[in-house]
This record gives structure tokens, sequence and C-alpha cells, in this order.
């Protein structure tokens, strides 16, 4: 009992979804739904396809309810899914890469969360130019590279937690994380 | 402290440093190094400009139906039979409570091939019992061809045959 009780809390309702509490899962999925969207966002630069995988992503968690034990931290085991499912999608070619035009977020309504401070067209397309580059960067990156970046930079996810995500030593994930940073810094150093 | 590119820690050192999550005292370590070493200093200078750069990429809002689609596929899963979801699960793996991913006991894939391989054996085979066959030039026995027969040799068989035959009935043939 008390191990149950020092367990995180995302661990607590998963141990809640295996008991059959659909509400614990509807808790979790409110609570990391936006992020691992963002994830694979960032992983395979395609809305749709992003949207589709973190589906799977839930999907493969429900189905894995039967057989879940809280040995590890919650959020870990779902990247851990979430890189998998990524990782599979980019092998396979399940997805096209590039982004949508300006255009058509105007028309299907699901703009990029652009700032409204940029006051000109010129401003605007300079700055969709530069966001663009960093987009192509990250995407040119191999995806073990990637999905390292992605949870580092915009995950805040600990070493130890990236490492297994991705099933690699701590030591051999610095070195990713080394080689791609080193690699986008080259890549963008003409947008300082 | 060693330049941070020389150091083993310091792609973390300079990573957390550039996140700000570095100890203050380690944070202040580094500040005081990049005063005195220029290769260092750049290497902070890029780093920020890339974490400052990779921080305007933003991600696009969730669709409001997001949740309803899931729930729409768990409840198509869970009213199909089961042993389709068990087919379903032993074909695409799963997670280990630590994390770490199972793979498939079986893979489609392989036995697509492998299907396609007895198919065309088994079809190949059919075919090949049903059709008949040309005789084997070497192994066929041989078979007498008329037009090959030559008629002196007959002729010759023929009296041989008569000077076998009994007197009495070679008298009755005359």
């Amino acid at each position: 009992m008390e191990a149950v009780a020092a367990l995180e809390r995302d661990a607590q309702l998963m141990l809640r979804v295996r008991e059959g509490d659909e509400g614990s899962f509807a808790l979790l999925l409110h609570q990391h739904r936006r992020p691992v969207v963002h994830f694979l966002f960032r992983m395979v630069q395609n809305q749709a396809v992003s949207e589709e995988l973190a589906q799977e992503v839930f999907l493969r968690v429900y189905r894995s309810r039967a057989s879940y034990e809280p040995t590890a931290k919650f959020t870990t085991w779902l990247y851990r899914i979430a890189t998998h499912v990524a990782l599979n999608s980019i092998r396979d070619g399940k997805y096209e890469r590039g982004q949508e035009s300006l255009e058509e977020e105007i028309i299907e309504g699901v703009g990029r969360q652009i700032p409204d401070r940029r006051p000109t067209v010129e401003h605007n397309m300079l700055t969709e130019a530069r966001l663009d580059e960093v987009r192509k960067a990250i995407d040119a990156l191999p995806a073990k590279q990637r999905a390292a970046v992605v949870m580092h930079k915009y995950h805040e996810l600990g070493y130890d937690q990236i490492s297994k995500a991705l099933g690699i030593s701590e030591s051999a994930l610095k070195s990713v994380l080394f080689r791609a940073y080193e690699t986008l810094r080259a890549r963008l150093a003409h947008l300082a | 402290m060693t330049c941070l590119n020389k150091n083993k820690q310091g792609t973390e050192i300079l990573l957390d440093y550039c996140a700000g999550t570095l100890d203050a005292e380690r944070a202040g370590a580094v500040e005081q190094h990049a005063l005195e070493c220029g290769e260092c200093r750049a290497l902070i200078a890029a780093q920020k400009h890339l974490w400052n750069a990779l921080d305007e990429l933003e991600a696009p809002e969730i669709p409001a139906d997001f949740d309803a689609r899931l729930y729409a596929r768990i409840a198509r899963e869970n009213a199909g039979p089961a042993w389709k979801n068990w087919l379903r699960e032993l074909s695409s793996g799963g997670f280990a409570p630590d994390g770490l991913f199972w793979q498939p006991l079986f893979s489609w894939k392989p036995v697509i091939v492998g299907a396609a391989a007895v198919t065309v054996l088994a079809v190949g085979l059919s075919l090949h019992l049903v059709t008949p066959h040309a005789p084997n030039a070497q192994n066929a026995p041989a078979q007498i061809r008329p037009e090959s027969v030559d008629a002196e040799q007959v002729e010759v068989t023929l009296e041989d045959l008569e000077m076998l035959m009994p007197p009495a009935a070679s008298a009755g043939r005359m």
C-alpha cells in the first residue's frame, strides 16, 4: 500500500485504468494529449499525421492497461511509446515531409499560433521563412537525434527519461544530443 | 574549469547552462570561464541563439474532436471480436512497464511472404501434376517410327519365320 501511495500521480491513474476506471484514462488523456501531439508534430512536421499518431499512442496506452506495472515514470513509458510510433512512421514513410502553407492554415482555421505583434506582411513572410528554416533544420536531423532534441528542448525530460525513451544509455544520449545541437548550430548560424 | 568542448561533461553543462537548469555554482563557473575563453564564449552564444530560435517553433492547437475520435476507436476495438484484438496485440508488440518495447511475437510481413511462396509452390506443383509431359528423350523407351522401318529387313524376317515353321505348315501354305 505504501508503495502505491509513493507512486507518482499518473502511475496511480494508470493503475486505476487497469482496474477499469475510464475516468482515470480521461484524466491522463487530458493531461498528456497536448505534449504528445506536440512531440509528434515536431517529429513529423505534419499536423494531421501527428494527430493520427497521437491517437495511436493513446490507443496503445489503453490496450496495454491490463499489463501495466508502475516500475517506471508514466511519462517515460508514454514517450517511449510515442517515440516508437514516431520512428516507425518515419521509417515507413507514412507521412509526407513539408509544411502547410500560410494560406492553408488560414483556410482551415488551425493557424500555428502566430503572434499578433507582427505588423506587416513583409515581417510575416520573414518570420515564416525563419520558422521554416528552423523546421527544416530539425526535420533534416536523423530521426533519433530529432527525437532526442525535441524531448530535451520542448518537453524538459531528464537525460535518464530521454535515454529510456530512446532505448539508449545516458552517455550515448549525450553524444546524440551533442551531434544534433552541433548540426543545428551550424545550419542555423546564419539566422543570428 | 576546462573548455566545454574538451570536457566529457561539457555537452551536458553547455545544454543545461543555456536551458537555465544548471545550478548556480556551476553556472557561475561557466560564466567565469567564458570571460576568459573566446572559444567557449562563442559556443555558448551560438547555443543560446539556437535555443531561442527553437523557442519560436510552436506547435498547433489540438482539435476539439481529438478525444471523441480516440474514444470512437476504442469503442470500435472493444466491439470487435476478442481474437482480433489478440492478434493485433501479437502483431503490434507492446510496452513493458519499464518503458521497454517488446517486439511482436510475429509480424504479418513474413507471414504474407511465406503464404505467397507456398501459393506459388502449390500452383507450380499442381500444374506439374496435371499437365501431360513430353517424354524425355534420354529416358523414354525406344519407339518404332514407321517411316524408318526398312522394307527389306521385314522381308528377311518373314523368311526366317517361315524357316522356323514346321514343314507341314510350310507345305500347306505353299
